[in-house]
């Protein structure tokens, strides 16, 4: 490994603990005041009242949507460094860009993608709440259709990402 | 507060619509609300095209020095880039600086958060400009 591969190795497990430990604040901040949308034994039971009391589920989108975003935020911080190697000195680009083609770094690609394609489907169902005022159980549909989609999408893309590893 | 639509038993149900009161569209607001909304909509085409183009349709191994001189050849990618950057930084701020609002009731410690957030974004943001004006001249 050379000293450029090291630095982004180092530089990308620091882009992880940030957005775990971003993942514990959602959730610590969510069991304090977030109205019971949290972690515990009741999750279970909660969402399995009728669909109407189901409401839960616009929160758990919430703090998806959080996450999620803050996470590819985390990665682009990391992201238009590496590429600027491109522009300051193209050797350790080269060098660094031979990562991206590792297994685990094309596992945290495919755990990125699912991660934008959640906030882009999730994004385009609140704006559509916002132009169209929908009613609570059209942006629920709504949700399980971006759920959906990014399920397919993302495993449809993983598969092709992991596939030159793999065969 | 106007009056959300009510059933003829007086009883509110879930999936009623409920008219949002007018509010005050402060400047800021309005400019924050908007911002997100629509780097949002613009990088839902420009992120996930930039995820297919090196990851789908190009193996993510291939996309060394040479990938990228031979797409930044085009003023289109160029553009592309450009405008990605400026929404992808301007969207994930807003997005950390609202989640800085939520999470940190210290008064003083948020505006210093806030203030490190919009430091990293602005160096982050020109050094983009920079590696891309760089493919320019």
């Amino acid at each position: 490994m050379t000293l450029a591969q090291l630095l982004f190795v180092l530089a990308l497990a620091a882009v992880l603990v940030a957005v775990v430990g971003f993942g514990f604040v959602v959730i610590s901040s969510a069991a304090r005041r977030g109205g019971g949308s949290y972690l515990d034994t009741g999750l279970i039971r909660r969402l399995q009242r009728y669909p109407e009391e189901r409401a839960e589920f616009n929160r758990w989108a919430f703090y998806a949507h959080r996450f999620t975003g803050f996470a590819v935020f985390a990665f682009l911080c990391l992201h238009i460094l590496d590429i600027s190697l491109y522009a300051l000195a193209p050797q350790a680009y080269d060098e660094v860009h031979v990562v991206y083609g590792w297994t685990p770094m094309r596992l945290s690609e495919c755990a990125l993608l699912f991660a934008i394609l959640f906030h882009t489907f999730n994004g385009l169902r609140i704006l559509a709440i916002d132009v169209a005022d929908l009613g609570s159980r059209v942006s629920r549909r709504l949700l399980i259709g971006a759920v959906v989609l990014t399920a397919l999408l993302g495993l449809g893309g993983s598969a092709i990402i992991m596939a030159p590893v793999l065969t | 507060m106007s009056t959300p639509a009510r059933h003829k038993d007086g009883e509110f149900r879930p999936g009623d619509r409920y008219d949002v009161p007018a509010r005050a569209a402060g400047g800021g607001r309005l400019f924050y609300y908007l911002t997100v909304r629509i780097t949002g909509l613009l990088l839902t085409i420009l992120v996930l095209g930039h995820f297919i183009v090196t990851h789908i349709t190009t193996d993510v191994a291939e996309t060394d020095t040479d990938f990228i001189a031979r797409r930044w050849d085009s003023v289109l990618w160029l553009l592309w880039d450009w405008a990605m950057l400026t929404a992808a930084m301007l969207h994930g701020a807003a997005g950390v600086w609202i989640s800085i609002e939520d999470y940190t009731p210290d008064h003083e410690k948020r505006r210093r958060r806030q203030r490190l957030l919009v430091s990293i974004s602005t160096l982050l943001f020109v050094l983009g400009l920079i590696v891309i004006a760089a493919a320019i001249f």
